[in-house]
């Protein structure tokens, strides 16, 4: 494969709309379909938007609740909630669950992520009925029977482990956990192998009846469908589910770390080092999300980026080499991440701060400008080309309190951009001298070169429970 | 990359995807469907020539080639390639697997002649650069490292063919072994764009928004003049029968056990490979399958299992992957994949479970014809690996006639021990213990 199969993280969230439209040039706006919104009187919101090219129907849902309220020391509830779901409701056992969703050949998925658990169902549209009556049962009346919960922890526990042996599955929760200190973003969505371990069924209860409730549910339609019918049979599937608002858990925002901090996790087999660096970057709703969207294109969002430019395609360092920005409610982080082999370390980690000082010193000029905003518009189209793409757009731009010019007005955002801009935003959010570094390796090899970076260094070994 | 077998089905006719065909002069087929739900465009080239086409010395030479096809050409230096799709909005990838090698470009429709003009430059015009044919050796070797020596799914997976085939080239890794990776020369790579990239070697697909006739224009204009030359000489290695099970170990550093069986099965184009998907879509395709409801859920034995084989021109292999829990060793997870295999065997699957399996391959249909990209790849497939990208629209009807019966022929004729071999990673934790010392 030419590239890495996961080369930089995509913008879930900006991903924007259209369909059904006649082939238009690059630079003309795109525009969300239309859609309808509803609220049920109990709070649930609904929104639902036709889509008839095949047919299936996709459903996205969200609960505005995730691992950030899970009890400290029993980080994973949030997650194993969203995986029990289904597990076994008041009428049906996981067994019969599996066997209805798999005959019809539908897809469901949910997990849990910081703020929010999200999920995801898709059924031809002539099983939609029936599909229906499981994701409402599955949602509303879970019964996480006490086998069942104690399976999934035990599967968990040893997912962790086999986790392990990829630094590159692991990476972004050494790096979470080490960056964020006591913030509650530094807790690991999933939770680890003794947090698992504490967890018993009653916190698994609590955390059901507290947050899924209607109030706290936003669900997404897209596809093949009659809106009229499909909200006559939302409302009789969710419209008698009861149960009041609970109170939002408020995040603070967490500020830049100052200075340099380094975590070094030794894994005594691995013939590469995996590095990620980084800090604090911004929340989703910030006004400079589009402008940082293009600049981060550049640097590190696209194959021939300055980071894989310069240590893939010049010198042949990596396989692969990405920056991206996290987007939460609060502050997500931003990161550079690549890896080499465990004699280059030192020159690969040279070589990505120089880049970081080339962008800060050389900015962009308007004909890299012009490139990065072709690019995202160009490849912007097809994120948001099928029903469960549009299904999930639908609730992000609801979870997060944005609308349609998210999508409306996303080209012209993008081409209003200009030199001057972008140098500021790369000012304002690359850091440039507060960073912070997590190195996974061979630490016996690699301690000596990774001092250089940072006076505070810490050590842990990937065996070690926990990250 | 490995070529994922995904498993088509369709009650849809076929003129709901209608498709139209050209061929090129010098013998390359095009095939174009019209899709005007966005913008956009995914065209992909697939050359008949993968790791089955190589020797021992030059193992993973196709994959590298693919490598090199992205750093320059004549008109088009080093480079340039990807700067200039990339300004003009498009993106590319390519995947190499042990039959194909597939170029793919996804790009606004503003962009498609630029592509056309791109595309033809490296087909007809390569440039062998020494010094970036280093650099990229180093990319390749990186890659390498990533996906086995830092990853035992890799690594066992690569011991397993090495066993499976003594003769067949089947047997190395479509990445190569290391020591290849480093010692290929400039007069290989020379050797193999002769030897697989001739016009004739390759079929186009293009799905998006333009029509058929502009895409056949463009093609007459920048694809015909390519002269076209030999193909690759065929593959006449065949595999001897198997007279006996094959077992391989591998011991590392490593969090838990890993597990890998495998039996061989025919060729993409044999027809037992549509009740082999049905009895894939059985064993392992959702929480309600058998394998799954025995190792995960109620033996609790694994913390996965997955099972199934890739669209092949020879007889390949069809592998049982499974990951034990803590505490668990891998025979007894083998012990349990096997007695599901005989079970198989010696009952037929109820008329229900053959029509759930029928069910998620009709679904999965639907879902690959969700984006240009999946149809675009599914065409192409089919018409590589079956000569007729039609049966990708009759795959519904070709797995509506497969009974109870079949799936237990299928299961008779493959699943056995003399068809088999198995490799298993055991870790060695104790010395990893001893070199880990303490923490700061």
């Amino acid at each position: 494969m030419k590239r890495n199969s996961c080369p930089y993280r995509p913008w879930i969230g900006w991903a924007i709309l259209c369909t059904a439209m006649v082939a238009v040039q690059a630079s003309s706006q795109l525009s969300l379909p239309p859609q309808e919104r509803h609220q049920l009187p109990n709070g649930m919101t609904l929104i639902l938007m036709e889509q008839h090219e095949l047919p299936i129907v996709s459903l996205n849902f969200v609960i505005r609740a995730g691992s950030i309220t899970d009890p400290v020391g029993k980080e994973g509830v949030a997650s194993l909630t969203a995986g029990l779901l289904r597990q076994g409701t008041e009428s049906r056992s996981a067994d019969q669950i599996s066997a209805q969703l798999d005959f019809i050949g539908a897809q469901f998925s949910v997990s849990a992520g910081l703020e929010s658990t999200q999920g995801s169902a898709e059924f031809l549209s002539k099983d939609v009925t029936a599909g229906l009556g499981l994701l409402a049962d599955i949602l509303r009346h879970p019964s996480f029977p006490p086998e069942e919960v104690n399976k999934r922890i035990q599967q968990r526990i040893g997912g962790i482990q086999s986790a392990k042996e990829m630094p590159g599955a692991v990476m972004g929760r050494y790096f979470y956990s080490f960056l964020y200190g006591r913030h509650p973003y530094h807790r690991p969505v999933g939770g680890d192998e003794n947090s698992l371990a504490a967890i018993q069924r009653q916190d698994v209860l609590d955390f059901y009846r507290h947050h899924y409730r209607p109030a706290n549910t936003i669900l997404a339609v897209a596809g093949d469908f009659d809106s009229r019918q499909m909200k006559t049979l939302l409302q009789a599937r969710f419209g008698s589910w009861s149960g009041g608002k609970p109170a939002k858990a408020a995040v603070a925002k967490k500020p830049r770390v100052k200075g340099r901090r380094l975590l070094l996790v030794d894994k005594p087999d691995s013939t590469q080092t995996f590095f990620t660096i980084g800090n604090i970057g911004v929340h989703r709703r910030h006004p400079d999300r589009v402008a940082l969207r293009v600049v981060n294109t550049l640097f590190g969002g696209r194959f021939t980026s300055m980071l894989n430019s310069r240590l893939r395609v010049e010198s042949g360092l990596t396989y692969g080499a990405s920056s991206w920005f996290d987007n939460y409610l609060q502050p997500g982080a931003f990161r550079i991440y690549t890896y080499t082999p465990t004699e280059t370390t030192e020159e690969a980690i040279d070589m990505a701060l120089d880049i970081l000082r080339n962008l800060h010193e050389k900015g962009v000029d308007e004909e890299l400008l012009t490139s990065a905003k072709n690019y995202i518009k160009g490849q912007y189209p097809p994120s948001i080309e099928t029903s469960d793409q549009l299904a999930r757009l639908l609730t992000e731009l609801e979870f997060y309190g944005l609308d349609r010019n998210e999508v409306d007005q996303f080209y012209s955002k993008v081409d209003a951009l200009t030199v001057e801009q972008a140098a500021e935003v790369i000012r304002r959010h690359f850091p440039l001298e507060d960073l912070v570094f997590t190195v996974i390796g061979k630490a016996d090899e690699i301690e000596g070169v990774v001092k250089k970076y940072s006076e505070k260094v810490e050590r842990k070994s990937i065996s070690e429970t926990g990250f | 990359m490995i070529l994922t077998l995904w498993l088509a089905a369709a009650t849809a006719a076929a003129q709901d995807f209608e498709v139209k065909t050209h061929t090129l002069e010098n013998g390359m087929k095009i095939l174009v469907q019209e899709d005007y739900s966005i913008p956009n465009l995914a065209l992909y080239i697939f050359y008949r020539i993968g790791s089955r086409n190589e020797r021992p010395g030059t193992t993973g030479l196709s994959h590298y080639f693919e490598h090199m096809m992205f750093n320059g050409a004549k008109k088009y230096g080093p480079g340039e390639f990807d700067r200039v799709m990339e300004g003009a909005g498009g993106s590319n990838n390519a995947y190499t697997n042990r039959d194909l090698t597939v170029y793919q470009d996804w790009f606004p429709v503003s962009a498609l002649e630029l592509i056309f003009d791109l595309e033809a430059d490296r087909i007809r015009d390569l440039r062998f650069d020494p010094k970036i044919i280093e650099s990229e050796r180093g990319v390749v070797a990186n890659e390498r490292r990533l996906g086995v020596d830092n990853n035992n799914f890799g690594l066992l997976s690569e011991q397993l063919w090495a066993t499976a085939f003594a003769a067949h080239s089947y047997q190395w890794p479509v990445v190569g072994w290391m020591v290849d990776i480093e010692n290929w020369s400039l007069d290989d790579l020379k050797q193999h764009f002769r030897m697989g990239y001739s016009p004739s070697n390759a079929t186009m697909v293009v799905v998006g928004a333009v029509s058929a006739e502009r895409i056949f224009e463009l093609a007459r204009q920048y694809l015909e003049p390519i002269p076209s030359h030999e193909p690759p000489p065929q593959v006449t290695t065949q595999e001897p029968e198997q007279l006996g099970e094959r077992r391989v170990e591998v011991r590392k550093l490593a969090q838990l056990p890993l597990l890998m069986i495998a039996h061989r099965v025919p060729p993409s184009r044999h027809a037992d490979t549509y009740p082999l998907q049905l009895l894939s879509a059985v064993l392992f395709r959702g929480q309600s399958s058998r394998m799954y409801q025995r190792l995960v859920d109620k033996d609790q034995l694994a913390l996965f299992v997955q099972g199934g084989s890739s669209f092949s021109f020879d007889p390949t292999l069809f592998t049982i992957v499974s990951r034990p829990r803590p505490e668990v060793s891998a025979p007894a997870v083998e012990k349990a994949v096997y007695e599901e295999l005989q079970r198989i065997q010696d009952q037929p699957v109820s008329d229900q479970e053959v029509q759930k399996a029928k069910n998620i391959l009709l679904a999965d249909f639907y879902r690959l014809m969700k984006t240009i990209n999946g149809k675009a790849n599914a065409i192409g497939t089919y018409e590589v690996f079956f000569g007729d990208y039609q049966k990708l629209f009759r795959a519904a009807q070709d797995l509506e006639k497969v009974s109870p019966q079949d799936i237990q022929r299928v299961a008779r004729a493959y699943f056995h021990s003399k068809n088999r071999t198995v490799a298993t990673l055991i870790p060695e934790k104790e010395q990893a213990q001893q070199r880990e010392g303490g923490t700061q």
